[in-house]
């Protein structure tokens, strides 16, 4: 897929380039955490102890003014209380609003932003660079109405599309089993992992376009190739050519945008569930959500997962300006973002 | 091809975007699971009443009829009767669309202010300290959730200081600008308060967006041939960047936003979620979880035929800045 010198290329500005350098340590890291979530959660994510209700992230501990009236002696006197409630090392990143470990809850939320966006990224890929180079390949009238239809679809933000899609079809949701746990390896973690289905779907359904646009520039340059004619005049099939000589060679911009693609699904994801249209609670657009509620006394609920997307979205778009600037393709517009 | 034909041929492609807009709108109802009827008939309805309320709706003709009607009533600005609000669909959604062009609006100029300038002085002043700051700041940019920055500018400038309001609209821009031209400064600065956080939540993915491009377009056109002839010629330095390098610049710019105009309508919405802005976001959030059927596909094609105006007006735009699109 990738020829020698394209590999030679990306050494050579990754050894160049510190925020390459950057962007693949943070996505190592946000893979690394979702991958073994079980073994990196200090908690079940999902354990409530309403005790440890709001308690403070470490170096954050929070003192508290409460004034009570107390009778002293038959005369009613104002008592000024100053309580603190101190950050613990059992939960580093504090807790939420029902005592649940917002670490735990980071680490899992990693797996549902990255499964969504991969998966999601598949599915947008698949429809859209099969419609981009049947539309580049045989171009005329096939050309004219799927790149019609690729213009209607853009004319939905996807945000609103992906919204509409889901409040819709509803919000089912998968439970996979946990290996870790299956194996007994942590058996104090949730079992399983809830997918939500239909969003993987729909964010794939509402971003492919960006997939046929990209896909469908690199078919009509490489259909008037010579290995292409030659192709067809050894009388080989147009579905032939299209999977064995098209697809192959315009794989490199496919790659760079799929990249990018990641980080606006992760984007996509978290403002989905943030809106309460999603299939799982564990997420970091949910978490956002329900911390809300808490700005004026637990500020770290919903700062905390907001940094954790930060932080991928930005290892992610790095590793796609590496991609794209060690191996050039030419890519306009580089798809939404929220 | 002049200017007026390229334009009408692009007008002709955008009536053809409306119409397949609204038909996707309309087959949406079809793909999905549920019916009209439930919604609006009692729990207990019989057959016999269900049926009637179909009759009614007309939802027992055939779906090509349907489909006619619903076009037919379309183009005479009738997007159908909402028996969840109680009103027709287009008072609602025209009710609420000034909020959301003036959400939009006010963040495309608070990204256009900012990031063109902030493009230039990081291309002009590469690898100093300006530009390691307009470049970690568009990374950034770029990088955030639009709603989480809006709480965390929530968090900041409300819970602890104080000074902006973080929920509703107030007054118009309408009523807040002719404030200002009487001199009445307490209503504009009021209207202010409220717009300021919902603007900045938007702006910044598109200030940061356009600082990314406009950099490195610069970048690109100020090592050009053609620069390096108007400086050999002795062009003052000023006009050789603004004059040429950032107006053959902002030729990519306008054509990415032209692409990012979803992004900015979505990002509206989940803007309006966030600082109960009362425009069309709110109003496609509240139909879908009320099931108001009519209200959100009415909602939708405003939505579909805003995104078609403006890009017929990026596309002028584009015209202007780059006369080649014209002739080819």
């Amino acid at each position: 897929m990738l020829s020698p010198r394209s590999l030679r290329n990306l050494k050579r500005e990754l050894s160049r380039s510190a925020l390459a350098k950057t962007g693949i340590a943070l996505v190592v890291l946000v893979v690394g955490v979702a991958a073994l979530a079980p073994l990196v959660a200090p908690h079940d994510p999902t354990a409530q102890n309403l005790d440890d209700a709001q308690l403070p992230p470490l170096g954050f501990s929070e003192t508290e003014n409460s004034t009570t009236t107390e009778v002293v002696d038959g005369e009613v006197q104002i008592v000024n209380e100053t309580t603190t409630i101190n950050a613990t090392a059992e939960h580093p990143l504090g807790t939420d609003s029902l005592g649940r470990d917002m670490l735990s809850r980071v680490v899992y939320g990693a797996r549902t932003s990255l499964l969504v966006g991969v998966l999601g990224t598949f599915i947008a890929g698949g429809i859209g660079v099969t419609v981009g180079l049947v539309a580049g390949y045989y171009r005329g009238r096939v050309d004219d109405a799927l790149m019609r239809s690729a213009d209607v679809m853009l004319a939905f933000p996807s945000l609103v599309l992906a919204i509409a899609l889901v409040g819709l079809w509803g919000r089912a949701a998968y439970r996979i089993p946990d290996p870790f746990v299956l194996l007994g390896i942590t058996p104090d973690m949730p079992a399983s992992f809830v997918l939500p289905g239909t969003v993987v779907v729909v964010v794939g359904l509402v971003n492919w376009v960006w997939f046929a646009r990209v896909a469908r520039g690199e078919a009509l340059s490489i259909r008037e190739q010579e290995y292409v004619k030659a192709a067809r005049a050894v009388g080989a099939s147009d579905a032939r050519i299209i999977a064995r000589h098209v697809l192959p060679n315009a794989l490199t911009p496919i790659l760079v945008l799929g990249t990018i693609q990641i980080a606006a699904i992760v984007l996509l994801e978290s403002a989905l569930s943030f809106l309460g249209f999603s299939g799982t609670t564990l997420s970091w657009g949910f978490d956002i959500a329900q911390g809300r509620d808490y700005l004026a006394s637990a500020w770290w609920i919903s700062t905390i997962p907001g940094v954790a997307i930060v932080l991928a979205v930005i290892g992610i778009n790095l590793v796609g300006d590496w991609l794209r600037d060690a191996l050039d393709p030419d890519i306009e517009g580089e798809g939404g973002g929220v | 091809m002049s200017l007026a034909r390229f334009l009408l041929k692009r007008g002709l492609q955008g009536v053809f975007v409306v119409w397949g807009v609204v038909t996707v709108v309309f087959l949406l109802r079809f793909i999905t699971p549920g019916d009209p009827i439930s919604v609006i008939a009692p729990l207990d309805a019989s057959p016999a009443t269900r049926q009637a309320i179909a009759a009614e709706l007309g939802l027992n003709r055939p779906l090509y009829v349907q489909y006619l009607d619903y076009l037919v009533g379309l183009l005479q600005g009738d997007m159908g009767y909402s028996y969840i609000s109680n009103t027709s669909a287009s008072a609602r959604v025209f009710a609420r669309l000034p909020a959301t062009l003036e959400l939009a609006v006010a963040a495309t100029l608070v990204a256009v202010v900012l990031s063109i300038p902030l493009g230039v002085l990081s291309a002009t002043n590469r690898n100093e300290p300006v530009d390691y700051g307009a470049t970690t700041f568009s990374l950034v940019g770029i990088s955030t959730p639009n709603f989480w920055l809006g709480i965390m500018l929530v968090l900041l400038f409300a819970v602890e200081f104080g000074v902006f309001k973080t929920s509703g609209r107030g007054i118009t821009s309408a009523r807040a600008l002719s404030a200002l031209a009487t001199g009445n400064l307490d209503v504009f600065v009021s209207w202010l308060t409220y717009i300021t956080l919902p603007a900045i939540t938007l702006g910044t993915y598109f200030t940061a967006l356009i600082t990314r491009l406009t950099r490195s377009g610069m970048l690109d056109e100020l090592g050009s041939a053609y620069v390096r002839a108007t400086r050999a010629k002795g062009l003052p330095e000023t006009l050789v960047r603004y004059r040429h390098a950032l107006r053959n610049t902002l030729i990519p710019v306008v054509t990415v936003l032209g692409l990012q105009l979803g992004t900015l309508i979505g990002g509206a919405v989940i803007t309006e979620a966030v600082f109960a802005w009362p425009g069309l976001g709110t109003l496609v959030i509240n139909s879908i979880t009320g099931r108001d059927w009519v209200v959100l596909q009415g909602s939708l094609i405003v939505i579909g035929v805003g995104f078609v105006l403006i890009n017929l007006v990026v596309d002028a735009l584009y015209a202007y800045l780059d006369p080649r699109v014209v002739s080819d």
